[in-house]
């Protein structure tokens, strides 16, 4: 057997030379005459029998060639050789295709890499299909929670599960001190919620389950990131004792670098999560602390009978609940996935879908142009069957060039892929889990290789299987009326996915235009937010952490340039705020709301400036004043909507709230003001009330604060200034400052990501779409030439020819518009979740599109039809 | 002359092995050895005799060498290797199997032997 291969070997490497063959046949033949001459022929014709005999010589030769081991390695690199002077010969269409193909697959593989793992990819953990997130949820909080008394009944009693973990409900900021306080975050999980995600430890140890008691001696595990950084990748750092808020702690383990928080949350330390049944009995008004808690599902139960089965727990839970809560509060579970990816899926979906529409329509491209070759190239195939090329090596010929083409295409693809992955993070929004780390990946690159060498097989197939019938060796070359049908259809489809993929696009960006030009009732420009984050365990009483904003506030006060100072526990238009039940608040002589009816009130506790910093109009009564705030009395001032709300059609302006019902005091309101978008850009407006912030410790309680500060300066000049300030107050505490201009830009990424990368693949697929119109009017056009020349010799004008042509691609574009806008409409329906103020029936945009693309086509149809009318008919004649 | 019979497909490489077990050869001794051999029945087309040459060539069943024919010309001869034999034996025995199988389908087993 080996002998045999190197056999093989050697003659793969050197070929016989022709001559050896040459000269055997010449023996061979020598002998026969001789031979007949020795029977007594004569020479001539024993030479003429011999050769009959021996058959054609030439194609002895041909087949012995055909014997060496690799031959076909030769026809291969001569039908890419012969595709490559085809392709030189004709640059436009080469072009074209290229283009086509690089911009689908690119297009394609870009996308692909950013929904890859919103979509397809699964979780980082073991068997994450099987991992859930559940607890009840709240028109108050949307993700779902469990409270501390709750869970551990059901841990006790649950049945569909086979692991249940807690974490706390989200990171928060400690110290690590050490000579110099440094910030981090912390979050704490129990001992079980490591093996449920399947994760063990990089380092160390995970919680045992006895340090998840109370009065255990304090134990840590750090994030691969601070061992990395902060201790240099320590090797003994297991054990060493850190000090966190104040606390020493032991560090028992160093979770793996890629571990993902099922919350993709980021923290650097961790804690055991201490609960303790009768603790949790008692805090938090015998509710207990609330919690994240995840779940893995038995094997063999799915989540619908995981609901069905946690449904009487819950049932139970609901007692405890006061009445108006039960309406609102409902079990949730939902897979990790849906708990990762928020609602970043739907658009992920549609994200996906446009692009595979571009890449239909490439795709329809590159058969339509192969078609057109084909058609132009029948008289040569024929002429090349005609001396002897076998059906199979025309196919073959015809499978290489496809595939070079392909191999190109996809090779540019990949480098417009990975441009535009790079642009996909650039733009990309905080709210979309995973895009800011896409990247381009090998299981990627095969996937676009995939389907570069996909195209190239159908389409060098569609274009080989046309039979080089005799007749086309004598007629001009002509499209069959099959395949002009085909043709036709395929643009035709095109118009009709562009125009789908352009309504989308035009829907998202009204709704995007809509968006930034809405009225959000203050003033951003020149204003700087500035937030201070107290360490706790220092500024561990209201009136540590309010002596040091009202510190700060005099001396920002003091900077040149500073107009006003405010202080507040959020901004609007969205982020956190602290709302409350519109039932919740009692008017001095009005009956009191029912519980679990009227929605939310967003309350915001401000200091006088805040109004003035951001130039929020009180449009009745006053704004509060530096003297109420060393008052006894509680001012507030009630938002346009909300006195609407509360007193139609009365004065509001002192009224009282009885003294139980806002922050559990009385108040009176002192003035309106106007609204401000406050649910975030897209959502509807809640009402809203500002509570005053007075200088009494017992209004500083909470830790989100925020200072916002209204200079005539520039706002890049004073943040060195506030930077310094607060540093000559408390040099360790961090600060975080952004101007509010650009805060509000990035509420609004999300919609300019979605328009933009959705307007940008609606274009794509339109000068696809143009591209292949263009093209099969022009191949129509030269098809025709004769019929046109005759018909001028006849006498038709230019104008009649012009028409003549223009007429069929027209018919293709309305066709095209019709069915295109039929389906747009329909389908755009998918994006509603995505719209803001603009319905799906948008008319505007129904009639934009079809303009733009009429438009558009017009221009693809009427340059190739004049550039037919300018023919010659004795030219055009003669060439037959 | 006999009608010629048209060769079955792979039979020309079993022949051509068989000839030139006896003793090596060129090409043209090849195509009359079979001829001969035959009675004239077997007439190869002459010019399908050489690629099946190379073929086995190629395939390390039979090498080549130039050597001086008795009439004092250079020829191209071909002799068995060591494969080529156990090649031969194979196939002389699915051969035996395939004429044994035709035979008695044509209900002709008895004189299958002759």
């Amino acid at each position: 057997m080996t002998s045999e291969l190197l056999t093989r070997l050697r003659f793969l490497i050197s070929s016989k030379r022709r001559s050896e063959l040459d000269e055997e046949i010449e023996f061979h033949l020598e002998q026969a005459i001789t031979t007949r001459i020795a029977a007594g022929m004569d020479p001539a014709e024993a030479r003429r029998q011999a050769l009959i005999e021996f058959g054609g010589i030439e194609s002895a030769r041909g087949q012995c060639e055909q014997q060496r081991p690799g031959w076909w390695i030769g026809t291969v690199m001569q039908d890419v050789h012969y595709a490559f002077r085809g392709f030189g010969r004709n640059p436009l269409f080469t072009f074209s295709v290229l283009i086509t193909l690089a911009l689908g697959i690119g297009a394609t593989t870009a996308v692909f890499s950013v929904v890859d793992r919103i979509l397809f990819r699964p979780l980082p953990y073991a068997d994450p299909g099987r991992i859930v997130s559940l607890g009840f949820v709240h028109s108050l909080e949307r993700q779902e929670f469990v409270m501390g008394r709750f869970y551990v009944e059901w841990e006790k009693d649950q049945t569909p599960f086979s692991a249940l973990a807690a974490q706390s409900t989200m990171v928060h900021n400690c110290d690590l001190v050490e000579n110099d306080p440094e910030q981090l975050g912390c979050i704490s999980f129990q001992a079980s919620f490591l093996p449920l995600f399947g994760i063990s430890p990089a380092l160390g140890r995970n919680f045992l389950p006895e340090e998840d008691r109370p009065n255990e001696p304090p134990v840590v595990m750090i994030s691969y990131g601070l061992w990395k950084g902060h201790y240099n990748g320590d090797p003994h750092i297991l054990d060493r004792m850190i000090n966190v808020d104040g606390n020493p702690a032991r560090i028992v383990g160093v979770l793996p670098k890629d571990f993902q928080f099922p919350t993709l949350e980021a923290a650097d330390i961790v804690t055991p999560f201490v609960l303790d049944a009768t603790i949790q009995q008692k805090v938090n008004g015998g509710f207990g602390d609330p919690e994240r808690v995840f779940a893995r599902l038995r094997s063999g139960v799915s989540l619908e009978q995981a609901y069905a089965q946690m449904q009487p727990l819950f049932n139970g839970d609901l007692k405890w609940f006061p009445p108006f809560a039960k309406n609102e509060t409902h079990l949730s579970i939902r897979t990790l996935r849906d708990r990762e990816m928020q609602e970043a899926r739907p658009v992920a979906w549609i994200l996906f879908g446009f692009v595979l529409a571009v890449l239909l329509i490439a795709c329809a491209n590159v058969a339509g142009l192969m078609m057109a070759r084909g058609a132009g190239r029948q008289r040569e195939l024929a002429v090349r069957s005609a001396i002897g090329a076998s059906r199979g090596r025309l196919i073959r010929q015809a499978l290489t060039e496809a595939l070079v083409l392909s191999f190109a295409g996809g090779l540019a693809g990949l480098a417009i892929a990975q441009a535009l992955v790079m642009v996909f993070v650039r733009l990309a929004p905080t709210g979309i889990p995973f895009v800011g780390k896409a990247h381009l990946d090998l299981r990627i690159a095969v996937f676009a290789a995939l389907v570069s060498c996909l195209c190239g097989v159908i389409f060098g197939l569609a274009a080989a299987l046309q039979k080089p019938g005799l007749a086309a060796l004598n007629a001009r070359a002509s499209m069959s009326r099959n395949h002009a049908f085909l043709r036709r259809s395929l643009v035709t489809a095109q118009i009709a996915i562009s125009i789908i993929l352009l309504s989308g696009a035009a829907l998202l960006l009204r709704s995007f235009t809509k968006i930034e030009e809405q009225n959000l009732g203050l003033q951003t420009a020149g204003v700087l937010t500035v937030k201070v984050a107290l360490p706790w365990w220092r500024y561990n009483t209201n009136q540590k952490v309010m002596d040091f904003y009202l510190r700060l506030e005099s001396s920002l006060r003091r900077l040149p340039g500073t107009r006003a100072v405010g202080m507040t526990d959020s901004i609007p238009p969205g982020g956190w705020e602290s709302d409350f039940r519109y039932s919740d608040l009692a008017v001095q002589g009005k009956p009191r709301g029912v519980p679990g009816i009227g929605g939310t009130v967003v309350g915001r506790s401000v200091t006088p400036d805040y109004f003035r910093a951001l130039n929020i109009l009180i449009v009745r009564g006053r704004n509060f004043t530096d003297e109420d705030r060393t008052g006894d009395e509680n001012e507030v001032i009630l938002s346009r909507l909300l006195a609407e709300r509360l007193f139609p059609g009365e004065e509001p302006i002192g009224k009282r709230f009885l003294p139980d019902s806002v922050r559990g005091r009385g108040a009176i309101v002192v003035g309106l003001a106007d609204n401000v978008k406050n649910s975030g850009l897209t959502e509807p407006n809640d009402p809203e009330m500002y509570t005053l912030r007075r200088s009494v410790s017992g209004d500083w309680d909470g830790n989100h604060l925020m200072v916002i500060v209204d200079s005539a300066m520039l706002v890049a000049a004073i943040e060195p200034w506030v930077r310094s300030e607060v540093a000559s107050i408390d040099r360790t505490v961090p600060i975080e400052m952004e101007p509010l201009n650009q805060s509000l830009n990035r509420l609004a990424d999300r919609p300019r990501f979605e328009t933009t990368l959705l307007g940008f693949f609606a274009l794509t697929g339109l000068l696809l779409a143009v591209v292949g119109l263009y093209g099969l009017v022009a191949f129509m056009t030269t098809q025709r030439a004769q019929e046109i020349g005759v018909r001028m010799a006849l006498g038709a004008t230019r104008a009649n020819i012009l028409h003549l042509i223009a007429k069929d691609g027209l018919r293709i574009v309305l066709v095209g518009l019709g069915v295109g806008l039929g389906t747009a409409v329909a389908v755009s329906r998918m994006l509603k979740t995505l719209l803001f103020q603009v319905t799906t029936y948008d008319p505007l945009t129904y009639i934009a599109v079809p303009l733009l693309l009429s438009l558009v086509a017009l221009v693809a149809i009427l340059i190739p039809a004049r550039a037919g009318t300018r023919v010659e008919p004795a030219i055009t004649l003669r060439a037959e | 002359m006999p009608q010629s019979t048209d060769l079955l497909q792979g039979t020309l490489d079993l022949l051509i092995l068989q000839t030139l077990a006896l003793e090596p050869m060129h090409g043209w001794g090849v195509a009359q050895r079979i001829q001969q051999l035959s009675q004239d029945v077997l007439q190869i087309g002459q010019g399908s005799l050489y690629p099946a040459l190379y073929r086995l060539e190629y395939k390390g069943w039979i090498r080549s060498e130039w050597q001086i024919t008795e009439n004092n010309r250079r020829a191209k001869y071909y002799r068995l290797t060591q494969t080529g034999k156990k090649q031969l034996a194979t196939e002389l025995a699915s051969w035996d199997r395939l004429s044994l199988a035709i035979a008695s389908v044509l209900g002709r087993a008895t004189e299958a032997s002759s």
